[in-house]
């Protein structure tokens, strides 16, 4: 008898490690894939935004830019399908606008003025575009005797140059 | 569980001792003591197998979570440091002009995607470590751009590079050390790090059978027979005169004997609500290019029904309506030839010349466009260390006329400044500039493929084309 209690001793020290382990393996895991995904789907915002013609990317409501966000996130240009990751919605992710300024060589954030990038106004179109979320996604790992860990928020973005006119 | 404990009942031995274990396997005498009755334990013993177990569990288990957490990290590292280079390479080939300093702007305008004073840079690792960051417990590097002029060549591993002048391609290659955790304890990365690496290779694309953004102007083939120049010949300087008709001729700008009649393509946007006069007009297309329309909306057209912010080749075009060609002896210029020179001008000097004030809304439409960098009168053109604002692609079309032209290509040129000034003449009688012809050197950047109604012809084999990843 001595010795089943022992085990059973073990096995309750050993079953929580355990799972604590193998859950922390799958959400620890999640999260990468988690950042995976919106990495991929920036990416994809960012060259397919980046080779349009008289897309406004200074105005968030741009139907173009609108149909290639919610393409990238629901893969229907009207964002009625699900999206790829929950609570994910074109609202949540914005395009920087960036401007390369040729006398010192550094990449600013171009502003949306005739002078600037709005192209609605009559300015010219920007060299570079980052894809990003301004408020980052927030993912809470789900691991046993770990309830307290703090949400991880990712902040992926994309800059890539662009390409359109 | 069942597992851990039957193993735990089984080799209950007097004979174990955890200190006996220093390999951490158990021996050939364990299995002779399982029908044996069970000794009791003593304190000493317990749980010595589960730490028997543990030994040969622990590998294992370390080696399953790297699967998914370490590898799963890598990979996704590899996807980052793909994507940071592509925006690299793509961004460095945009720039591959065909001037001696082309590479060079090209290199470090590719380092500015992943520059780390913004926070907007491309980074890997979940966006924690810098790309080109010798500094710190793990380092990346880019292996410095390769350029080619052949595409096999960037493609192949032996292909031999070009030099400024002819590159058309890059080649480039981030190496980034990414940290691994649970793999770490095994023989696998004892360093805690492991080397991923991502390529990419841009370049240019085929011919293009649509270009937006261009200039509309259009030049009539000197030969069509020949397709690749038209008859035009490289680093050659032709003087472009605003067509018309009977005598005199018009005479060429000095340096620049040959003239070669020019006219404006009809792009005229009646429903404009933005800049909707049409001398503004003008001059916004003179000092950039045709303005950007989205090409597939089918209200955004001319009156032959082709799009306002694009040119296809194929299409049948007419001449801008207000700029049809005047006779000779006539001594004003076309006033709608002017205003689109006046803003050809903008790209030598912002400041509105004052043949142009009277134009509408002018000096907003001139705050837009910056000027040319280099503003040098130019015969070798590799020498240009401009931001290519002097550089015009004009389509090419079979001969000039008030009825409809057809066009076969598009060509470049880099405007001159008139011989001993800084600028071109907007008020010239013949609504002249001198141009450099340079052949298909500058990759296009508003491209799309042709609307889904059109039924054009296009068998180019020559041509500008625009930016494209190859890898």
């Amino acid at each position: 008898m001595r010795q089943r209690g022992s085990s059973l001793v073990e096995a309750a020290l050993f079953v929580p490690i355990l799972a604590m382990l193998m859950f922390g393996t799958v959400e620890l895991a999640r999260l990468g894939w988690t950042y995976f995904t919106i990495e991929k789907m920036f990416n994809q915002i960012a060259r397919d935004a980046g080779a349009q013609q008289a897309i406004n990317l200074c105005d968030p409501a741009d139907p173009q830019l609108l149909n290639i966000i919610n393409n990238a996130a629901t893969a229907t240009e009207d964002g009625s399908g699900t999206p790829i990751l929950p609570n994910l919605t074109a609202t949540n992710i914005a395009v920087r606008v960036e401007r390369l300024d040729p006398t010192t060589a550094t990449l600013g954030e171009c502003d949306c003025s005739i002078t600037g990038c709005d192209i609605s106004a009559g300015g010219r179109s920007p060299d570079f575009i980052v894809v990003y979320m301004p408020d980052g996604y927030t993912v809470s790992p789900r691991i046993p005797f770990m309830a307290a860990i703090t949400p991880f928020v990712l902040r992926p973005h994309v800059r890539m140059p662009f390409g359109g006119t | 569980m069942d597992l851990v404990d039957n193993r735990n009942q089984n080799n209950r031995s007097p004979r174990r001792d955890p200190i006996s274990l220093p390999d951490g396997r158990g021996s050939v005498s364990d299995c002779m003591h399982l029908a044996e009755p069970r000794p009791s334990g003593s304190d000493l013993e317990r749980g010595a197998v589960s730490f028997q177990v543990l030994v040969l569990l622990v590998p294992v288990l370390l080696g399953f979570i790297g699967f998914a957490v370490d590898l799963g990290r890598l990979y996704l590292v590899r996807s980052e440091l793909k994507i940071a280079a592509n925006a690299m390479a793509l961004s460095a080939a945009q720039l591959l002009i065909g001037t001696s300093a082309a590479t060079a702007n090209a290199s470090s305008v590719s380092n500015l995607t992943v520059e780390t004073g913004s926070g907007f840079g491309n980074k890997y690792d979940f966006g924690g470590l810098n790309i080109n960051d010798s500094g710190g417990n793990f380092v990346s590097t880019i292996v410095d751009p390769t350029f080619y002029a052949a595409a096999a060549d960037a493609l192949g591993t032996s292909g031999s590079t070009a030099d400024s002048t002819t590159a058309k391609y890059v080649k480039l290659q981030i190496t980034g050390e990414a940290p691994v955790i649970f793999w770490s304890f095994l023989s696998l990365a004892q360093d805690r790090k492991v080397n991923v690496i991502a390529q990419a290779i841009a370049g240019i694309s085929a011919p293009l059978c649509t270009a937006c953004g261009i200039d509309p102007i259009a030049v009539a083939a000197l030969s069509t027979d020949d397709t690749t120049d038209f008859g035009f010949a490289a680093g050659t300087r032709y003087t472009f005169g605003y067509m018309c008709n009977g005598n005199p001729i018009i005479t060429g700008i000095t340096g620049a004997a040959q003239v070669v009649p020019y006219l404006l393509l009809d792009r005229y946007n009646q429903s404009a609500t933005l800049f909707p006069d049409e001398g503004s007009q003008l001059f916004r297309t003179g000092s950039q290019g045709l303005p950007p329309t989205n090409p597939y909306d089918s209200t955004l057209v001319n009156t032959a029904g082709l799009p306002l912010g694009c040119i296809q080749i194929g299409a049948g075009e007419t001449v801008w309506a207000s700029a049809a060609p005047q006779a000779c002896n006539v001594t004003t210029p076309v006033s709608s030839a002017q205003s689109y020179v006046c803003g050809l001008a903008g790209r030598f000097d912002p400041t509105v010349p004052d043949a142009c004030t009277t134009i509408a809304e002018v000096d907003s439409i001139a705050s837009i466009n910056p000027a040319d960098t280099d503003l040098t009168d130019l015969d070798d053109y590799t020498a240009y260390v401009g931001n290519s604002r002097r550089i015009i692609t004009v389509p090419i079309v079979d001969a000039l006329s008030t009825g409809t032209m057809t066009v076969l290509g598009f060509r470049q040129f880099l405007i001159e400044p008139d011989p001993g000034a800084a600028t071109i003449t907007p008020n010239d009688r013949y609504s002249r500039f001198v141009v450099l012809y340079l052949g298909s050197l500058m990759p296009i950047k508003g491209s799309v493929p042709p609307r889904p109604d059109a039924t054009l012809s296009c068998t180019i084999t020559s041509g500008p084309g625009k930016v494209v990843l190859h890898q």
